[in-house]
């Protein structure tokens, strides 16, 4: 038919036309700005308002604008001053610290001053901002003594002073006072002060962000009034050496990896899984940097019920868990096993003298053990998981210390598509738990589901949980441990109750000396491992890819390459720069 | 009755089922479990910090009092602010809609015309090589995984063959040079389109085209056609004005709640083209327990599908004047 060849025609003309069109515009497009550092992020970020922010990818940008007083040497991990001048003079006579600042201006020119620390602190104070309120509560008066010296008067001495309370980012009183005497004039404050929308922020970061199209792109452009602009702070002299950092986000990983391969972008600000690593490291343009992370991923029982009560099945479990077998096969290497709470890269603070249940044997040894343990405790089974004749056999159902078999238990993990390695992990660890006859089922539900059970209704059995970016300050394990936490939505999850643990927490509170709370953090960790309201996994490494055609000088340290020093060091490679 | 009357009688029907899907919808959101609070998993935190919080999210009042002041603000126009983005929902809303239609309502429509087109060839060559082939096409690209499909065209025509951007919906750094003007800007726009459009068309045109191809048969054996036929009445005069309105409807019906299920996007396909659309919001509210957005983003297309539902009966008396309501 005439028209069906007529229409044919029509349609492959138009679509060479617009394919030819298309690929003259991309080769142009492609040829942009190449002095433009641009990383990936995988969302972005939800919002601008500080006291708000609670993402990560929030956070990553507003970490480039809004400074803190001190902050942690990429290397050797310790403290040291950014906005302050020197370390903090304390003054044991009135628990006072006193710190100076350098002479650092806003990005519009203005000066940062100890009026505007005293503001961001009292202003956390005011609206009582729950992320950073309980840094703040044993702090009773700060002043600004001078332009640049502020006093902080501490209600009673707090180890988590400089390391949690230091660390929060200044904000500009120039542009908040006016939002905060707004806030308050309303009833609730706190959420009128959320709710105040930041276009532009103003900080002392090195970056001042130009634009932001949602959904798009997150425009900067270097700070001329950077503080760190050509000093040398620990050995690195500071840049910013780029004029333009660009932000685009790709949601699915898979797509900006293929970015970061084909070069739309120089650095993809994200976690990336181990089964992309091997098909990165083929491409020469692209460097795979695996980094620590100070992160704990972990098994938690609910102390509250029977038989999770009893420590001696606690220690069976533990002792079934084969971890080596979970970072090796389930993370594919790309994971350090867990033996404390306080994970193995954090060096000061991790105790490497802790009970390692199970280490070393093998499945069968591992099932001798635990039933051995269990036996000895006074449960019992129709038919044991171990003959006679020391063989390993299929067990039937555990009996509990009353007689009674076990009731059918869950493990509740988070879903596959929400962390495949927690979800393969509760998969595997129920088949090891089975072979000592211990009726569980894993089962995956949604994260907010799974919290609400475990954190709001203490609703649970055991669960698989972790967290991704603690504290270098070990202070954590008084917020996860400590009895008074045991409440609804506290942090003491498992129910965890136990007074000589609760006097080291206090005791570790209130030391200032750094090595002697070092010595109650052993302790506490010491306690914890014997006790094991949770039982460490694993602490997952991080792997992140640049491509280094156009940009070099990344800075590696605890928690990535993601992180001021990196962007105040990166440099265009040789012979890319336009200028 | 007459059309006044009908319009009257289903604006009020619209009306009810839209207050039942609002209790409906705020009570399934606030029973889900879980609250925005425990999402906060920063163990500086204590519960007395989580409890201050949930009671300046107004989460801490009995349900009854927050569906009433939720009905309050409602009829005042406020749908509240996000919990995450601390702003008006229907900003939110409003920023993300226009990327959304300008996307899927594009797909349905140039799906839905390929479909209607392909389908009527198929369906008049039924049992030749070329109706064989298009059914065969169709059903396999309406079974096509869409995740899998996507990523083998980004593949393809973003990696390998470098033609088309990875994802997105402009070029960055075009846009932050101020001597972008506007005609390259929209060009950018449709340059970045092209593939969700491509992936989006592949996944949709099959169905258009096998409803399609299957009312028409069904026609094809009415009585009217043979008549038709008889009467010596052109094949092409009897595919397009007998046979094609009067297999139309079935289509009309599917185009038309596609089309309102359209503001809705689709998360998956703006995951992975990180399409900056509404899709992708809904499933974030839903998964972070953000009530008033997740709220407003339910309510406003439950009112898009009601008014397309109501548009697509007063079409059916235009297409087929047998109807009568």
């Amino acid at each position: 038919m005439a028209y069906k060849t007529r229409y044919f025609n029509q349609a492959s003309a138009f679509l060479i036309i617009f394919l030819f069109l298309f690929s003259c515009f991309f080769s142009c497009s492609s040829k942009l700005d190449r002095d433009i550092l641009k990383i990936g992020i995988s969302e972005e970020p939800e919002t601008l308002n500080i006291w708000l922010a609670s993402d990560t990818n929030s956070r990553k940008i507003l970490s480039l604008v809004y400074q803190n007083l001190y902050i942690r040497d990429p290397e050797t991990l310790k403290l040291i001053p950014w906005l302050a001048k020197a370390d903090p003079l304390y003054d044991p006579e009135d628990l006072s610290y006193t710190v100076k600042l350098r002479n650092v201006k806003w990005s519009d020119g203005s000066d940062l001053t100890a009026d505007d620390v005293v503001f961001t602190v009292n202003l956390i104070k005011q609206f009582k901002v729950p992320q950073y309120i309980s840094k703040w509560r044993f702090v009773k008066k700060i002043e600004a003594v001078d332009k640049r010296t502020v006093k902080f008067y501490l209600s009673k001495p707090k180890a988590i002073f400089l390391t949690r309370s230091l660390g929060i980012p200044i904000v500009s009183k120039k542009e908040w006072s006016l939002v905060v005497k707004k806030a308050l004039s309303k009833k609730k404050s706190y959420k009128a002060l959320i709710n105040h929308k930041i276009e532009n922020p103003l900080g002392c970061g090195p970056f001042v962000l130009k634009e932001r199209r949602c959904g798009a792109y997150i425009f900067f452009e270097k700070n001329r009034f950077f503080f760190g602009k050509g000093k040398t702070i620990k050995g690195r002299k500071l840049g910013p050496y780029i004029d333009k950092l660009l932000f685009k986000v790709y949601r699915s990983a898979d797509v900006a990896i293929l970015a970061l391969k084909k070069g739309s972008i120089d650095y993809y600000w994200a976690c990336i899984q181990p089964g992309h690593v091997d098909g990165l490291s083929r491409d020469q343009n692209i460097k795979v940097f695996v980094s620590k992370k100070s992160a704990f991923y972990y098994m938690g029982f609910n102390l509250r019920k029977t038989p999770f009560s009893d420590p001696y099945l606690r220690r069976a479990i533990a002792v079934l868990i084969d971890k080596k077998f979970i970072v090796s096969r389930i993370l594919q290497g790309f994971a350090t096993e867990m033996s404390s709470v306080v994970p193995k890269g954090n060096e000061f603070w991790h105790n490497p003298d802790l009970p390692m249940y199970g280490a070393g044997l093998t499945r069968d040894e591992r099932i001798q053990r635990a039933y051995k343990l269990l036996a000895l405790r006074g449960y019992s089974w129709e038919i044991p998981p171990v003959n006679d004749k020391k063989e390993v056999v299929s067990p039937s159902t555990i009996r509990l210390l009353d007689g009674k078999p076990m009731e059918e238990f869950t493990i509740l993990t988070p879903p596959a598509g929400y962390d495949p390695h927690r979800a393969a992990c509760g998969t595997i660890i129920q088949e090891w738990l089975k072979d000592l006859g211990l009726p569980v089922t894993s089962r995956p539900m949604s994260f907010g589901a799974l919290l609400d059970k475990v954190k709001a209704r203490h609703d649970f059995d055991t669960f698989i949980l972790g967290y991704g970016m603690l504290s270098l300050d070990p202070d954590y394990l008084r917020s996860f441990f400590y009895s008074k936490n045991n409440r609804t939505r506290g942090w003491n999850m498992s129910g965890y109750n136990n007074k000589e643990f609760d006097k080291l927490a206090d005791a570790s509170l209130a030391e200032m000396n750094n090595d002697k709370r070092r010595q109650l953090i052993w302790e506490m960790q010491s306690v914890l491992l014997n006790d094991i309201p949770y039982f460490p996994l694993y602490n997952p490494t991080l792997i992140e890819a640049v491509n280094n055609k156009n940009f070099t000088g990344w800075v590696k340290m605890v928690g990535g390459i993601g992180n001021i020093w990196s962007l105040c060091s990166v440099k265009p490679a040789q012979g890319t720069s336009k200028k | 009755m007459d059309i006044k009357s009908f319009f009257i009688k289903r604006s009020v029907e619209i009306i009810v089922i839209f207050f039942i899907m609002m209790t409906i919808l705020f009570l399934l959101f606030h029973f889900a479990p879980g609250d925005p609070v425990s999402m906060m998993v920063d163990p500086s935190m204590t519960s007395e910090d989580a409890q201050y919080m949930i009671s300046q999210l107004g989460l801490d009042k009995p349900l009854l009092t927050q569906y009433l002041v939720y009905l309050k603000n409602f009829f005042q126009g406020n749908l509240g602010n996000s919990f995450y983005y601390g702003e008006p929902v229907i900003g939110i809303i409003g920023n993300r809609l226009p990327n959304t239609i300008l996307l899927f309502t594009t797909s349905i429509i140039i799906s839905a015309f390929a479909g209607v087109f392909l389908g009527k060839i198929a369906a008049w060559h039924k049992g030749e090589k070329i109706d064989t082939f298009g059914t065969i096409a169709a059903l396999v690209c309406h079974t096509l995984f869409l995740p899998w499909t996507a990523l083998i065209i980004i593949w393809v025509f973003g990696y390998k063959t470098g033609l088309f951007p990875l994802g997105g919906m402009l070029t960055p750094e075009l846009w932050i040079n101020p001597e972008t003007n506007f005609l390259i800007k929209g060009i950018d726009i449709i340059y970045h389109m092209t593939l969700p459009l491509f992936t989006l068309c592949i996944i949709h045109f099959g169905s258009y085209m096998l409803i399609m191809r299957s009312s028409m048969l069904d026609v094809m054996g009415e009585d009217y056609i043979l008549t038709a036929k008889a009467k010596g009445v052109s094949d092409k005069c009897i595919c397009n004005h007998h046979i094609a309105p009067n297999a139309s409807l079935p289509v009309v019906t599917s185009i038309g709640l596609s089309l309102a299920f359209s503001v809705n996007g689709g998360a998956l396909t703006e995951i992975i083209f990180s399409w900056p659309g509404l899709g992708r919001e809904l499933i974030f509210a839903v998964t972070n327990n953000d009530y008033p957005l997740a709220l407003a983003s339910f309510l406003f297309i439950a009112i898009v599908v009601l008014i397309a539902n109501f548009i697509v009966d007063i079409l059916y008396t235009y297409l087929d004047p047998r109807i009568k309501y």
